[in-house]
């Protein structure tokens, strides 16, 4: 096999840690490479060296056989590489045609032919397949088309070389499918893709090759087809992982958390949740599935007091929650992990040790009359950092010097922390490791046994039905079904979040 | 098994963070430094082609900026403004609140001084520490007109407090040119009285309490943006408001306090100037203190430690300016020039590294924005 991308003893250091440890990685001319390993493991880090963005302390690459020093981002492009980041960087206000030739646009003497980029746009998403509206304003797409907007991006600069670092962390199941679609195409025509993922079975569904790395090495790259999941994972961690959380039938008790006949305006003034009723008891978990913009986001900024509801009730140990505050929900015992940790769930530039007081720093435990005790709050986190395994991390450093999933974990760490009785987990694993899923699986069942009332909404049908007692389902804002985890069948519910009813078969919505 | 190699990565955590703060804090130091050292160069050359001796001028505004104990107090008693005016932007800063309007504020703190000063009479510490607290409010107030326009409208503050500024200066100009108008040549309110009035130090010079006070100020602000829940709470609604929101801090709220408070600090170094310097409210008496603590607070970093070393650097190049101006033929308006090159290196440095930052962060999606042209 030729291969089109060599890197040969890539070593990146950040102060004393090596992010990359003397790394080879090749990839040949038309495979899927996957890429995996560990939050932490120097994935993202290597391909930002291969894309230009980091500058390597030693190491050497080579494309297409040829020794290349890529310095910024412009010379990988010249190269015919493109990389799609896991947070797109469209410009949402702009058109879909605007964002795919921005930066080389046609047109002539400083004068944008629009029409021309509508046209080369239209040609481009037809010879691969991809089909989209050149017109459509990007903010308005769901995120599946925001990022075939990125990989037709790469593609109209004819990159050869396309490196995807966790894109099917933010898509629903049919989304993914669809990706892997194109991912065949293009690779069929020709082209190399880099394929970053947590999701083993993704590996094994689409990868020709998949290396693996671990704390800033890699230990191994082999054949898809002569390996498994499992071995794989083990690989990965270093010790066998479980896949399945063990879990005893649930003793549902009291209801901790009901909402009756809500009703909720997105902000684009439509009624995005239209008469949602449902209860979560103490212990027990409840499944959300849906897919995403459904209305599982405003109906959970509601639960969380982010939002208001425009009819309806949401009611905690029976009494009405529905115009309360962020805090006072937070006071009455609710842990909420919002899905985005980035915008929501974190302040990147605050230390870590001030990103898990959040929402504490008011109590007398780490606050006397006013004062901070931050002492007391740093050893505290200190405590929490190993309790949570949370690899990298020093207390008083930025949280933005953590890898993506240890983020998730400093959130995951504040909000399972301070014996809350109901735990809202809006997508609660996203783009975390199979250790590090193992691992909130596992700490969402204890709570759940200790009583707790666990209220999971997640895009991931896996994660759904590997945690739920029962599930729930939505669909345009509303609860098409609810099924007894036990006896619940992916087609049927992957049925319901289509919309169709179970009996008729018929559309609703 | 698995705690040793907890701690043995710890230890070389701890090591990477160290770096990271030593790094942190060289780069907070040499940026600064850098843009004051490139001012000064830029100003040599200009001093050069009027056709005088750069290192003669820098020397004798050193000179007159440090040696001697006149010469010292002189430019304390410059810096005693901006530790204030610096104090309460770099504050309003850190919490996200871009407060421009200090200047505006600080006159109506000074009106306020000076009118308790001379209106009631009460006994000295008592007095001056009405006068101080009427002065607080007054730029309290001041600053509410823009606090609540943002925290409740979202209108953009930096437009309506550089509206407010001027307004400020025509308000407080009117009082005390017509209605409280001191009979006199000069548009001045009535002295103040002796139990108002802060200690000077020495015969020869203004320096007065009002400089121990700021001092005590700076350490205070400390305490509260490091250590105390409400500053933390202003640090992380500056950095990440939804993030803030979620937490459960009132957004809005913690917008309109930041706003009162740098308020307030821009209303005591008003009455600084009127209880020590002046002591009576003169129209327009202020050369731009506000506007100079906007530098200050650019060149400080949003720290208390460093409002402290960057208004003793534009205290001196104010104070030294004079004494250069006496002896050569460079006029002090090179020492406005010096501050208007720091502080349009430092914004430079400010976009070039948010705008790195977004490359950054946004690789692919602006990388070939400039290139990608070329290459067509
Ligand atoms: N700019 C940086 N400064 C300091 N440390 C960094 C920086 N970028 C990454 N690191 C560290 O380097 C290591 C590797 O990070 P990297 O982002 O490559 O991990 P990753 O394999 O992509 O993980 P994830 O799956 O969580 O995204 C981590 O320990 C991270 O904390
Ligand atoms: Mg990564």
């Amino acid at each position: 096999m030729v291969n089109s991308v060599e890197m040969r003893g890539i070593v990146k250091k950040f102060g004393t840690l090596a992010a990359n440890n003397n790394v080879d990685f090749s990839a040949g001319k038309g495979e899927v490479h996957a890429l995996v390993g560990e939050n932490g493991a120097g994935k993202t880090t290597l391909m930002n060296i291969l894309y230009g963005v980091i500058a390597p302390d030693e190491g050497s690459i080579q494309i297409d056989d040829r020794k290349v020093h890529i310095g910024n981002p412009a010379v990988a492009i010249g190269l015919g590489i493109g990389m799609v980041h896991q947070h797109f960087k469209l410009v949402p206000s702009l058109s879909v045609a605007e964002n795919i030739v921005l930066g080389s646009e046609p047109g002539s003497r400083g004068f944008f032919d629009r029409l021309a980029a509508m046209r080369q746009v239209a040609e481009l998403a037809d010879r691969f397949a991809l089909a989209i509206d050149p017109m459509a304003t990007v903010q308005d797409l769901p995120v599946g088309l925001q990022q075939r907007v990125e990989i037709l991006k790469m593609l109209y600069r004819e990159a050869k070389i396309l490196i995807l670092d966790e894109p099917t962390a933010v898509l629903t199941p049919q989304e993914t499918e669809e990706l892997f679609r194109t991912v065949r195409n293009l690779t069929s025509d020709g082209k190399t893709v880099i394929f970053i993922t947590h999701k083993l079975n993704e590996v094994m569904k689409v990868s020709d090759r998949v290396s693996v790395m671990r704390a800033g090495r890699m230990v191994a790259t082999l054949n898809t087809s002569e390996i498994s999941a499992a071995q794989l994972a083990e690989k990965m961690v270093g010790r066998s992982v479980l896949f399945q959380v063990q879990k005893q039938p649930s003793e549902p008790k009291e209801v901790l958390l009901e909402v009756k006949d809500l009703r909720v305006m997105s902000n684009r003034g439509l009624e995005a949740v239209r008469g949602v009723s449902l209860q979560v008891r103490a212990g027990e978990i409840v499944g959300l599935a849906g897919v995403q913009g459904n209305g599982q986001d405003e109906l959970v900024e509601v639960l969380a007091g982010l939002r208001r509801s425009t009819a309806g009730d949401v009611l905690l140990r029976g009494s009405s929650s529905k115009d309360f505050n962020p805090r006072q929900v937070r006071e009455a015992g609710v842990a909420y992990i919002p899905s985005d940790r980035i915008k929501v769930g974190l302040s990147l530039d605050a230390a870590i040790w001030e990103n898990m007081l959040l929402g504490y720093h008011a109590t007398r435990e780490f606050n006397r009359g006013g004062l901070l005790d931050v002492g007391k709050a740093t050893s505290f986190a200190r405590e929490l950092i190993s309790r949570f395994d949370i690899r990298g991390a020093q207390v008083g450093a930025p949280v933005k010097s953590l890898s993506g999933g240890n983020q998730q974990k400093v959130v995951l760490a504040r909000e399972f922390s301070h014996g809350r009785r109901v735990i809202i987990a809006d997508q609660p694993s996203r783009g975390v490791d199979i250790g590090a899923i193992e691992f909130i699986h596992k700490q969402l069942v204890a709570m759940r046994d200790r009583g707790c009332g666990v209220f999971l909404i997640s895009a991931d049908l896996d994660e759904i039905f590997s945690l739920s007692d029962r599930i729930l389902v939505i669909f345009h804002g509303e609860i098409m079904g609810e099924l007894a985890a036990r006896d619940a069948t992916v087609e049927e519910v992957g049925r319901l979040m289509a919309g169709v009813n179970r009996r008729g078969g018929d559309v609703i919505g | 098994m698995a705690r040793s190699r907890a701690q043995l990565s710890d230890i070389g955590e701890s090591r990477v963070a160290w770096a990271g703060h030593l790094r942190h804090l060289a780069m907070g130091i040499l940026k600064p430094s850098a843009a004051v050292g490139l001012a000064l160069l830029i100003g040599a050359g200009v001093i050069w082609a009027m056709g005088e001796d750069p290192i003669f001028a820098y020397q004798t505004l050193f000179n007159g900026a440090f040696k001697g104990a006149g010469n010292f107090v002189a430019t304390l008693q410059y810096t005693t403004p901006l530790l204030f005016t610096g104090l309460a932007v770099s504050f309003a800063f850190r919490a996200g609140v871009a407060n421009i309007g200090v200047e505006g504020q600080m006159l109506f703190g000074a009106l306020a001084a000076g009118i308790v000063g001379y209106t009631i009479s009460a006994p000295h510490f008592l007095h001056v520490a009405l006068a101080m607290i009427a002065a607080a409010v007054a730029g309290a107030v001041w600053a509410f007109i823009p606090a609540i326009l943002r925290a409740r409208l979202g209108v953009n503050e930096l437009v309506v407090c550089l509206m407010l500024n001027p307004i400020a200066l025509l308000l407080t100009g009117y009082f005390s040119s017509y209605p409280l108008k001191a009979p006199g040549p000069t548009n001045k309110t009535y002295d103040i009285l002796a139990s108002a009035q802060l200690q000077q130090f020495t015969n020869s010079a203004q320096l007065n309490t009002g400089f121990i006070l700021a001092l005590v100020l700076l350490a205070v602000f400390w305490v509260i943006e490091n250590r105390t829940g409400k500053g933390y709470e202003w640090k992380l609604v500056g950095q990440n408001p939804l993030f803030a929101r979620y937490g459960g801090i009132g957004v809005q709220k913690s917008i309109i306090g930041a706003f009162l408070v740098s308020g307030m600090v821009a209303g005591l170094a008003g009455a600084e100037q009127v209880l020590g310097v002046y002591r009576a409210f003169y129209n327009g008496f202020s050369p731009g203190y506000g506007f100079d603590g906007i530098a200050v607070a650019m060149l400080a970093k949003n720290s208390p430690i460093g409002v402290a070393f960057a208004a003793l650097l534009l205290g001196a190049l104010n104070s030294g300016g004079i004494v250069m101006q006496m002896m050569t033929s460079v006029t002090r308006d090179l020492v406005k020039m010096l501050e208007a090159v720091i502080i349009l290196l430092l914004a430079a440095d400010f976009a070039i590294t948010s705008f790195k930052a977004r490359r950054k962060v946004a690789k692919a999606g602006t990388a070939g924005k400039s290139i990608g042209g070329g290459q067509a």
